[in-house]
């Protein structure tokens, strides 16, 4: 049974969108129901990658607003509502619920509505008379953004620099553990999963993984709980695990140049919600969706960027052939003779061609759609000498030092500021061990640049305090895998552009806690289990066993270059096993930039100490 | 599956009874300010009037709506089960009867439909005209006309498919036919089709017209049979041969009546395949479809982006002037 993130999630907003009301065989509630949808802008983003205008008409949705839009009354008609449980949106329903705008209001808050609000909307309703429109309340526990089949976000903006703030209070950080946690347990919910929940000792992994586990304790024992897999003795080889992960453990993959498809889309052409806007070729600005249904996409995500302007290329020339195919099949044949037995034949591949039509059109928008973004890219990469930096930092990271006048090289020579910012940031992390005049001199040129530099100086005052960022570093030096890595540096000039070859320290800690073999790097994780009673604490051997599954958990914001290693790491395996990716939200390296500059600030580095920034 | 959500009606409705309790002291005292009665009372009046009076007209689109909906279910199912039966059919065990009784059926059925469809959007016009809509209403009553619509040529197209299936496994069944009976057979089915034709075929002329809209099996075939007929008709078509043929049906022996009914079958079929084609034409020109198949929920978002837009270049005009303060004080303080 592999989790399915994506299609659990689709079904849920399906089964709400019918009214929760049982679906027969063709997927329709049996009643023909017209109904209104209206959403919050959290919700949008949690709908919009899922659903397509035509599946809302296909339930019976014909129209969609957001709750804030200044609506009319639409009297006989129920409204399905699809909101974030705050005040605000409480406040709303209420007015909407007075006015008597719909025939009746089916409200359903993406994760738990609490109490209070609860009684807000009660005595709001009650007061306004209109209470008896309320028809239902759900909790749909769905408070998160599926990207991919494996993807997910929890939306949650600046964790990371919440997280790390100074001057942060103890109920703030626990109101963002609790954020967090939320999700997770949305997620969780969702999947119909009771994980065992592993991560590293401290920070804030370890206080979102106790939290979750007393939330999952405490939800197991109501009485109609959400999880109904059968019995606590399920074997884990069923369970999946849930590893939770800080940025702070690898930070490096945050701010780097990568030089994959995906990730080149997602950080230098700013996809958001699979959807990006790019210059077309004639001019004007194009919008594209990029998700599961482009096969082009699915297939070749992961591979470099050469390599995909090749296989555009390849599949250009074959939609070519094919074509011509077509043409020569019908275009020769025009009709002049009607002979029975010919006739038969000549109008089967008449069909045929009529039937591929379709196809072979998608087929060239796929192309084109691609062609364009390539384009785009490489425009920008060439501008940017995007490759050059990829390079050099996948070099710094894997060797661990760099010659000088090769860093100050790049420095100096093409790019963005944060492109200069982040190779710098990525060489501070590198560095085994920091060499003072060098940082001073890397210092200077940013200046000379004019790089506002807060965040350099925050990533150089944390790698003094030793804190575990190296530790990606410092792990990767003392392994076993040592030797090979050094094997690889000498033959890192030989070798092409393979940014692959380099091993995340995200995806060596997965797949040594998949395994269950003791290993000294995860030894000392933390393993909770909520199905088991507190006191037989996680030293039974089948809470470590091997996992067919896992769920993937980065705080503090991740990005499609882990994404993609994880997937790369599952592909791999025998026998083949699945891995769900999912962090606080997705950020370009750009924007985790502006995190560490605001931090930076808040520490004093940069011009002045600024005002609190969220 | 697993319920994944938690039903807090009851709670809510636990929850407004108790607080009715509490607050149903004051709902009797007005005068009394704790429940806002100065909002409360007009409002308590109000809702119930109006929802009356709205309650008999609004209904009566609706009300329709939902008729129609139910009449395009069932016609499917009538499909469905006309596909099966013309599936089921063999060579000699032909129920060509009920199925062209069922045909016939369908066909009126789907007729009615679109004359029930065309009174909806009167209906629709006129409550339009009256100006008691809001705009969100209309939007709403076009998505409705708009999805019955699309399902009333859904259904249309079906049958137009289970037809042709049809008419295949008719020519197939005649060619068998000719396979294995002797030649005075073969000329007799499209002689005395051909004299029960009053009219030019008119597969011949429409399967040309609606090419985009049928499938592309249908011309060669009316071609094929209507370039047989056309020789036919050329050479024997006289009104006294009407006379004559009747009189040759009724010492025409059963394999020749058999024979005929197929005949007629097939005319049947593909004249229905023709109106119907019509009527998918007619229904596709209404409906505007296609910008809608790839629209995601996130489009046309130009009123909240413009506000969003105007929102983010304040914010940044008043970023620009704090990092201009910031860059002065720079400049000052590093000389």
């Amino acid at each position: 049974m592999a989790l399915n993130l994506r299609q659990k999630q689709t079904e849920c907003i399906i089964r709400m969108l019918n009214l929760n009301q049982p679906l027969n065989a063709t997927g329709t509630a049996n009643e023909e129901v017209y109904k209104i949808l209206i959403y919050d802008k959290f919700c949008q983003n949690i709908l919009s990658p899922l659903i397509r205008v035509k599946d809302l008409r296909k339930h019976g949705v014909t129209l969609y607003f957001l709750i804030d839009k200044d609506r009319k009354p639409v009297h006989d008609v129920p409204a399905v509502y699809f909101v974030q449980a705050n005040q605000s949106n409480v406040q709303r329903i209420i007015a909407d619920a007075s006015r008597s705008l719909y025939d009746s209001f089916h409200l359903n808050f993406s994760s738990s509505i609490p109490r209070p609000l609860l009684e807000d909307l009660a005595s709001g309703t009650l007061s306004s008379d209109s209470i008896q429109r309320i028809a239902k309340v759900h909790d749909q526990y769905l408070e998160f953004v599926t990207l991919e089949d494996n993807l997910f976000s929890l939306a949650q903006k600046s964790s990371y620099v919440q997280l790390n703030d100074p001057s942060a209070g103890d109920r703030e950080i626990e109101e963002i553990v609790e954020r967090i946690v939320t999700g997770l347990f949305s997620v969780l919910a969702t999947l119909a999963v009771v994980p065992i929940i592993r991560c590293p000792r401290g920070g804030p992994a370890e206080m979102v993984a106790s939290a979750l586990d007393q939330r999952l304790r405490d939800h197991l024992l109501s009485k109609n709980n959400l999880f109904t897999e059968g019995g606590s003795f399920a074997s884990s080889f069923q369970r999946p695990i849930l590893c939770i992960f800080d940025r702070n453990l690898e930070l490096s993959v945050a701010v780097e140049h990568d030089f994959r498809y995906r990730p080149l889309v997602h950080d230098v052409l700013g996809l958001r919600l699979n959807r990006l806007s790019v210059q077309g070729e004639k001019g004007g600005m194009k919008s594209y969706e990029l998700d599961s249904s482009d096969p082009f996409w699915v297939a070749n995500g992961l591979l470099e960027f050469p390599e995909v302007a090749v296989e555009i290329e390849a599949q250009l020339n074959k939609y070519k052939k094919d074509v011509d195919e077509v043409n020569r099949r019908t275009g020769g044949n025009d009709g002049a003779e009607f002979d029975g037995t010919d006739l038969m034949g000549n109008t089967k591949h008449l069909m045929n061609a009529v039937n591929s039509l379709p196809e072979l059109t998608e087929r060239k928008q796929v192309i084109d759609k691609h062609t364009n973004i390539a384009t785009v890219l490489l425009s920008e990469i060439k501008e940017r000498s995007l490759d050059s930096y990829a390079k050099k930092e996948n070099d710094m990271l894997i060797k661990g030092a760099i010659d000088r006048n090769e860093l100050l090289g790049v420095l100096r020579g093409k790019g963005t500021k944060m492109d200069k910012l982040r190779f710098a940031i990525v060489y501070l992390i590198s560095l085994e061990s920091i060499n003072q005049s060098e940082v001073e001199s890397v210092e200077a040129a940013l200046k000379e640049s004019e790089v506002d530099t807060s965040a350099f100086q925050y990533v150089k005052k944390m790698k003094s305090l030793n804190v575990s960022m190296a530790s990606a570093n410092s792990a990767s030096r003392n392994n076993i895998v040592d030797w090979a890595e050094k094997i690889y540096a000498v033959t890192a000039g030989v070798k092409n552009l393979l940014s692959s070859d380099r091993q995340l320290a995200l995806t060596r800690t997965v797949e040594a806690l998949m395994e269950g073999k003791p290993n000294p790097e995860i030894d000392n994780y933390l393993v909770f289990d909520p199905r088991s009673p507190k006191s037989s604490s996680g030293s039974s051997s089948h809470l470590k066993g091997p996992f067919k599954e896992a769920i993937v958990f980065m705080i503090g914001g991740g990005n499609y270059v882990e994404y993609g290693s994880l997937q790369e790491l599952v592909q791999r395996q025998q026998p083949v096993r699945h891995v769900i990716y999912g962090t606080t939200e997705i950020l370009t390296g750009v924007e985790f930039i502006e995190q560490l500059t605001q931090l930076g600030n808040k520490m004093g580095f940069g011009s002045s100490t600024a005002a609190p920034s969220h | 599956m697993a319920s994944t959500y938690r039903d807090r009606t009851a709670e809510f409705r636990s929850l407004s009874e108790t607080l009715k309790k509490i607050g149903g002291i004051t709902a009797v005292h007005h005068q009394q300010p704790e429940n806002d009665p100065a909002s409360a009372k007009p409002l308590t009046t109000t809702p119930p009037a109006a929802v009356a009076a709205a309650n008999s007209s609004r209904s009566e689109f609706n009300k329709k709506a939902s008729r129609i909906g139910l009449g395009i279910q069932e016609t499917s199912h009538k499909i469905s089960r006309l596909a099966q039966l013309a599936k089921r059919s063999t060579m000699f065990d032909d129920p060509i009867v009920e199925i062209q009784e069922l045909t016939a059926l369908i066909k009126n059925d789907i007729t009615a439909l679109n004359v029930a469809l065309s009174d909806l959007q009167t209906i629709q016009n006129i409550e339009i005209a009256d100006g008691k809509y809001s705009e969100d209403r209309v939007g709403h009553s076009t998505a409705v006309f708009d999805d019955l619509k699309s399902k009333l040529m859904g259904a249309t197209k079906q049958l137009q498919n289970v037809l042709t299936t049809r008419t295949e496994h008719i020519k197939a069944h005649e060619n068998r036919k000719q396979m294995f009976s002797k030649n005075a057979l073969r000329e007799n089915p499209f002689q005395h089709h051909a004299k029960t034709v009053t009219e030019p075929p008119p597969w011949s002329n429409s399967s040309n017209g609606d090419a985009n809209a049928q499938p592309s099996a249908l011309p060669p075939i009316g071609v094929q049979v209507g370039s047989q007929l056309r020789r036919r008709l050329a050479v024997e078509n006289t009104p006294s041969q009407h006379m004559e043929m009747s009189m040759l049906q009724q010492v025409v022996p059963r394999q020749e009546n058999y024979a005929q009914n197929r005949a007629v079958a097939l005319h049947n079929v593909e004249s229905t395949i023709s109106e119907l084609s019509g009527i998918f034409t007619h229904l596709a020109t209404m409906v505007a479809q296609q910008g809608e198949l790839a629209i995601r929920i996130d489009d046309n978002m130009d009123e909240s982006l413009a506000n969003v837009e105007g929102a983010r270049s304040s914010l940044l005009r008043h970023l620009n002037q704090i990092s201009s303060n910031r860059y002065m004080q720079n400049t000052m303080t590093s000389g």
